[in-house]
């Protein structure tokens, strides 16, 4: 009963004009970028992460939410029609989806692709409306070392799940680490790597971080690559062709079922992100087939899987993101950084100090799947016309957007040059083959990392024991221990296969 | 060429001095009371281990020449200049130089649509931006 006078008290806040203004525009977003190939959801975030400092909260963090599940269903448009993922989680999408619309089949599999985007979406709602309290109330019991412990868990989590080698994405969480404590120590009141330098002094805003390592990396990667733009091929459809038949709801129901279910689970993972999951669902649609040597050629059920399931996995992120403050990939560790910066501390406490946060957030996210469903399937041709535009048009536009974002914090040319800097970090990164997600999330979890290993230090005075004297954080170190030790018994990680297949 | 392994191990590996270097500087406190360089120290202690493994495997590898695109280059260049230059010159003009700058490098238009479309774009901007949105961009020459 409390759940649902809390959703009411939830909507009453979605549905303020101005609020489902901002949700429509993150959708509206967030379709647009899973639609554009090159430019993720991460970025996207980065680049509006400014606005946060000129809307209200819950507002800014309504719009910036829009964009994370938004472009899960935009990417699966272009995937099904001319065989070009959007996004990273859309990949799988296209096995069977592209193959189905060369059959002249695009309709069912856009129609069963939005559909179980939105029964997996709505699906993993209700559950985060469900766990994400009462995980937060049971981490309200949690002391300096089970934090310490969970923020080491998700930190190897992430670099175990991380595309490509495992020493360079563990060389990242260390370098996240480092670049998160650069200004004063908030014990001592000490400065330092600052190296004199003032502007160094309040430390790195994520913003910066996020725009450069995320929106202008990626630009530039782009403008450096060779690959000619998309050759974008007329595709009609009309709504009527959308909706699949009864044929292809009976093959699909059960992979929609278990889709949604992988999804939100691996979803509540650190590390794995929204596109592993979907290769996974894939993996098993396959095994469950009646005729798994279809599977490539058309077949609705690798479509309704993996869709389903990329959804399902962007709401399970919410759970520990906004029930522990543990962000599961970089587009919610930004989202994290949102919060941190609109003033509201991440955690259990958010949910019960905050309720208008937490609950408007919920059923914005009602709104926002039934918005993507109504805006996905008739908007389909303009999709498909807006990778006409060229990308050297769109590519100056994104750098100008950083740019200005970047200079409307603080009204600063300082922070245009540091987001700069950061933009031809992200870029090395992407050409020596440096994940962005390890940095991101240890940038995010390193002050937490470090306030409760010092805290729980002193507490056993000097005592190491204590993060094993605790039942929660004895299971989350082993649980980390375990993983570091089966890669290097093993030299290779478990899932390697969905894992190398995810685009970075 | 020397594989990517080494030379970023060899980056890395210099990153993680400066840090261990700055860490002991600030101190690493006591076990029981640990101070500010404690978790860089060990970060950086990490780090190094990491770079000398990836030094390691990377030592004889050899791999294909990376060449970076010289539109990235530049477009960087074009970017460095525009953090330092906003301030003197001011949003408009740095602006609209810095995005000239860049529909040049990426499309074989006449130099007039490049210049035309470069100062409805920065327009646009300083319309949305710093009319509407209130963002107090850098007067400098124009002194708006």
């Amino acid at each position: 009963m409390d759940t649902l006078q809390s959703l009411g008290y939830g909507f009453s806040i979605c549905l303020q004009p101005m609020n489902l203004v901002y949700c429509f525009l993150g959708v509206l977003m967030g379709t647009l970028v899973g639609v554009l190939p090159g430019l993720g959801p991460a970025a996207a975030i980065s680049l509006l992460l400014p606005t946060v400092f000129h809307l209200s909260g819950v507002s800014s963090l309504i719009m910036l939410a829009g964009i994370t599940y938004g472009a899960q269903y935009g990417g699966s448009t272009t995937s099904i029609l001319l065989n070009i993922p959007g996004e990273a989680s859309s990949v799988a999408t296209s096995f069977d989806g592209y193959q189905m619309a060369k059959q002249g089949r695009a309709g069912p599999a856009l129609g069963i692709a939005a559909f179980g985007s939105f029964i997996a979406g709505t699906f993993g709602i209700v559950a985060l409306m469900l766990f994400a309290p009462t995980l937060a109330s049971a981490a309200l019991r949690f002391g300096p070392p089970e934090y310490f412990s969970l923020a080491v868990m998700s930190l190897t989590l992430v670099t175990y799940l991380t595309k490509g080698s495992v020493a360079r994405s563990l060389a990242m969480a260390c370098a996240g680490i480092i670049i998160s404590l650069v200004g004063l120590d908030p014990i001592t009141s000490g400065s330092r790597f600052t190296f004199g330098l003032r502007p160094l002094t309040d430390g790195f805003d994520i913003v910066l971080l996020a725009m450069g390592l995320f929106g202008m990396s990626e630009v530039l990667a782009n403008i450096g690559s060779s690959s000619k733009q998309a050759v974008v091929v007329s595709t009609k459809t009309n709504v009527r062709d959308l909706f699949p038949n009864r044929t292809d709801w009976s093959h699909s129901a059960k992979p929609i079922a278990r889709g949604t279910l992988i999804g939100f689970f691996l979803g509540l993972i650190p590390g794995t992100g929204n596109a592993i999951p979907t290769f996974i669902s894939y993996a098993m649609e396959r095994k469950f087939s009646k005729y798994p040597e279809k599977f490539g050629t058309g077949v609705i059920e690798g479509v309704a899987g993996p869709e389903s399931t990329n959804n399902a996995a962007c709401s399970g992120t919410f759970i520990p993101l906004l029930s522990l403050g543990i962000p599961a990939n970089p587009s919610t560790a930004i989202l994290l950084g949102a919060l941190m910066i609109i003033g509201f501390q991440p955690g259990p406490l958010l949910i019960e100090s905050h309720p208008d946060v937490f609950w408007g957030l919920v059923a914005s996210m009602y709104m926002g799947n039934v918005m993507l469903l109504v805006l996905n399937l008739p908007l389909i041709g303009l999709w498909v016309r807006m990778l006409k535009i060229p990308y050297s048009i769109l590519s100056v536009l994104i750098i100008l957007f950083c740019e200005i974002g970047a200079y409307s914090i603080n009204s600063s040319v300082t922070d245009v040059l540091i987001m700069n800097l950061f933009g031809l970090v992200g870029y090395l990164m992407k050409r020596y083959d440096y994940s962005g997600a390890p940095l991101i999330l240890a940038f995010i979890l390193g002050p937490m990392l470090e306030r409760s290993l010092r805290q729980s230090l002193i507490l056993s005075h000097g005592s190491p024991a204590i993060f094993f004297s605790r039942p929660v954080s004895l299971a989350f170190l082993l649980l980390a221990i375990a993983l570091v030790i089966s890669t290097l018994f093993t030299g290779q990680r478990i899932g390697k296969k969905a894992i190398d297949m995810e685009e970075a | 060429m020397r594989s990517r392994d080494l030379k970023s191990g060899l980056l890395l590996l210099a990153f993680s001095a400066v840090v261990l270097y700055e860490s002991l500087r600030i101190g690493l406190g006591t076990p029981a009371k640990p101070g500010s360089g404690f978790l860089t120290f060990c970060a950086a202690v990490v780090l190094i281990g990491l770079s000398l493994f990836l030094i390691h495997r990377g030592w004889n590898v050899r791999e294909a020449k990376m060449t970076h695109s010289r539109k990235v280059i530049l477009a960087l260049a074009v970017l460095i200049v525009y953090s330092l230059v906003l301030d003197s010159l001011g949003f408009i003009v740095a602006t609209f130089l810095a995005v000239a700058a860049l529909f040049g490098l990426q499309t074989s238009r006449p130099w007039w649509v490049v210049l035309a479309l470069s100062a409805l774009v920065t327009l646009s901007a300083y319309v949305v931006f710093g009319v509407l949105l209130q963002v107090f961009f850098p007067p400098g020459l124009l002194g708006i």
